[in-house]
């Protein structure tokens, strides 16, 4: 059996979820085993038009990179979004709810007028191409990306929850957030992080983006509970969720 | 089998021998500032004195998450069984009546080797509930105490504990716990009054009606707007069954490993809130509305589970759902109450 040829492309985004697979340390040389790795230039100098599997991480903003991923795409049989930036925006979409001119004077002062460093509104790879699956959370789970990466393998949808985060908060026996009156986004975050935020002491940040058909609405009802407002809510969801 | 009296010191004593043995030993201990059933490292971590735990001790028969099986792609299986003798200690009576009714669903019908497995490695040290959790409703649901399905019950009476020793396996433990008397008169009156006590004052909230007219007050609420007015806030986070001592569904899954060609089967808790619970294959889902799943929940508790363990009903009242639901609306006193002032009965 050939291997399939696999080949990672960033595009905006810190490269956290990269180093997640870097950090595989056992797992890469397993994975390397079994895929061939064509392109990936956190890791590796060669570069290659050849490949099936296309995983793109970090989110579009700019024209070029639209065109860019258009032909990664034209060209993979599968692609793979990987990580929060690629899944959702992330935080790059947080510069969506201002106004770009001030964005690009507050991030790089009078630079800001370079052109190099003129971006459009931040969009997630499903926004510019058709992605086959996503592998969210910000940065990914190692471990999450492993098993995915292996049920294709082996042609088995695989498994990432559509459900939200408290399902495994819950499994994890952590004393919820609201018990304090604390806002958390975990009922309406998709789960499969394993809930590290909520049960580090945190609230979950919603870093996976939504659960499938979130009770937004409720969400707004549910906060006055808690003496807390829609407004509270809303900022909480700026850092991952802005549009 | 028989009732027995010792001092805190000498039951303490005890639980430090059965750490020292060759048994896993569980207990509730303080988890921040409410408790958890967990691995008991030393006596001084007991405590018996809890209210209510986050989790039921369901987590120790049917673990969040359990391997089932290994298997070769295409090839044969070999079932995986779970083997380590377990004690658990301090499970409240409303916890244990939630075990047993599992022991029964998990044994009728397909007999479910993995909980059976666990279940039999399992001894339950029982002991009688201390002080009222914040929604505890048990003596509501007939659950405040119990009279079976453990191996020991351990009662506060004040200045020691009573323990009754109630199948071999607690007889098998006696012998670690020295300096026990039998029972006298008093002590057993002792008991009996937290007994008294307990089927009255774990009731913070009341059910209008005895448990067993659930099902046929059931029978008549299908179309009832409660439903609608409550799952309106529902989030789908399953929360309240993840929380649920007697909630028993389960997910399988297959994984690979890295070689392609053997893999495990495991299965994790599930719960009939969850939007995609009732999705079969082509992605048909029959319970799409978030109300027909909080009605399912209900229903379960009140009616289906009662029918298949002979009437009993499967909410304990422990009151875990209603502290871990978010939207405040999974309390099912509040629900069977609305039902029982606008329901018709004939
Ligand atoms: S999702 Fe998070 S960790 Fe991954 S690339 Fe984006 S910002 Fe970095
Ligand atoms: S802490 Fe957050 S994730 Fe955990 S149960 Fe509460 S709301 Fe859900
Ligand atoms: S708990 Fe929330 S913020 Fe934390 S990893 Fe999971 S989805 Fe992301
Ligand atoms: S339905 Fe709620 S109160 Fe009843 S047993 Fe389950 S968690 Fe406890
Ligand atoms: S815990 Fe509350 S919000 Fe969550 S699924 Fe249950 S009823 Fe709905």
């Amino acid at each position: 059996m050939t291997k399939p040829r696999v080949a990672i492309f960033d595009f905006a985004c810190c490269e956290g979820c990269q180093l997640q697979i870097v950090n595989l340390e056992e797992d890469i040389l397993k994975l390397i085993d079994v895929v061939d790795v064509v392109e990936w230039r956190e890791a590796m100098s060669e570069q290659s038009h050849e490949y099936d599997i296309a995983i793109i991480e970090g989110s579009i903003t700019r024209e070029e990179d639209e065109h860019r991923l258009e032909i990664i795409r034209s060209r993979a049989k599968i692609l793979i979004a990987l990580g929060a930036c690629a899944v959702i925006g992330g935080v790059n979409k947080m510069k969506n709810n201002f106004d770009f001119n001030e964005v690009r004077q507050c991030v790089y002062g009078k630079d800001g007028q370079m052109q190099h460093l003129n971006t459009e509104r931040t969009k997630a790879v499903d926004e510019v191409v058709q992605v086959d699956f996503k592998i969210p959370g910000c940065p990914i789970n190692g471990a999450e990306f492993a098993q995915i990466i292996r049920s294709l393998l082996v042609g088995k949808k695989p498994f990432v929850p559509d459900y939200p985060v408290c399902v495994e908060c819950k499994a994890k026996e952590t004393i919820c957030r609201y018990e304090y009156n604390q806002i958390c986004l975990g009922p309406i975050t998709r789960a499969g992080c394993g809930a590290p935020c909520p049960s580090a002491g945190w609230r979950c940040f919603g870093c996976r983006g939504m659960a499938e058909n979130p009770n937004v609405d409720a969400a707004q009802e549910v906060m006055t509970l808690y003496g807390l407002t829609v407004d509270d809510l809303k900022q909480k969801m700026v850092l991952f969720n802005s549009k | 089998m028989s009732v027995h009296t010792v001092t805190k010191e000498q039951f303490k004593s005890f639980v430090s021998a059965l750490i020292a043995s060759d048994r896993r030993v569980v207990g509730v201990q303080a988890k921040g500032d409410r408790f958890a059933f967990d691995d008991l490292k030393s006596a001084q971590d007991l405590r018996l004195d809890y209210d209510v735990t986050i989790l039921p001790p369901k987590k120790y028969v049917l673990p969040q998450q359990e391997n089932l099986l290994t298997f070769q792609v295409n090839g044969q299986s070999q079932s995986v069984c779970h083997q380590q003798k377990t004690v658990l200690i301090g499970v409240h009576p409303y916890d244990m009546a939630a075990i047993n009714q599992m022991d029964m669903l998990f044994s009728q019908g397909e007999y479910d080797v993995h909980y059976m497995n666990r279940r039999k490695q399992i001894t339950v040290i029982a002991c009688d509930v201390a002080r009222p959790s914040p929604n505890v409703f048990a003596s509501s649901m007939n659950t405040a105490t119990i009279d079976h399905g453990y191996d020991m019950l351990v009662t506060n009476i004040g200045s020691s504990y009573v323990v009754e020793v109630a199948t071999d396996k607690g007889k098998e433990l006696l012998s670690l716990m020295n300096g026990a008397r039998d029972a006298s008169q008093n002590d057993l009156g002792a008991r009996k009054a937290v007994w008294d006590k307990n089927e009255g004052w774990l009731n913070q909230h009341k059910l209008d009606c005895k448990p067993s007219f659930l099902p046929k007050l059931l029978e008549k609420s299908y179309q009832h707007p409660v439903w609608e007015e409550k799952a309106r806030l529902c989030y789908s986070c399953g929360s309240c069954n993840q929380v649920c001592p007697t909630c028993y569904c389960f997910d399988v899954q297959d994984e690979v490993n890295w070689d392609l060609k053997t893999g495990c089967r495991y299965r994790a808790w599930d719960g009939c809130l969850l939007q995609n619970f009732a999705t079969v294959a082509g992605d048909h889902n029959f319970r799409k509305k978030r109300a027909d799943r909080f009605r399912h929940r209900l229903y379960r508790k009140g009616k289906y589970v009662p029918a298949k363990i002979d009437g009993q009903i499967a909410c304990v009242g422990c009151g875990r759902c209603i502290t871990a639901c978010t939207a405040k609306i999974a309390n099912p006193v509040e629900v069977y109450n609305e039902l029982m002032k606008r329901t018709e009965i004939g």
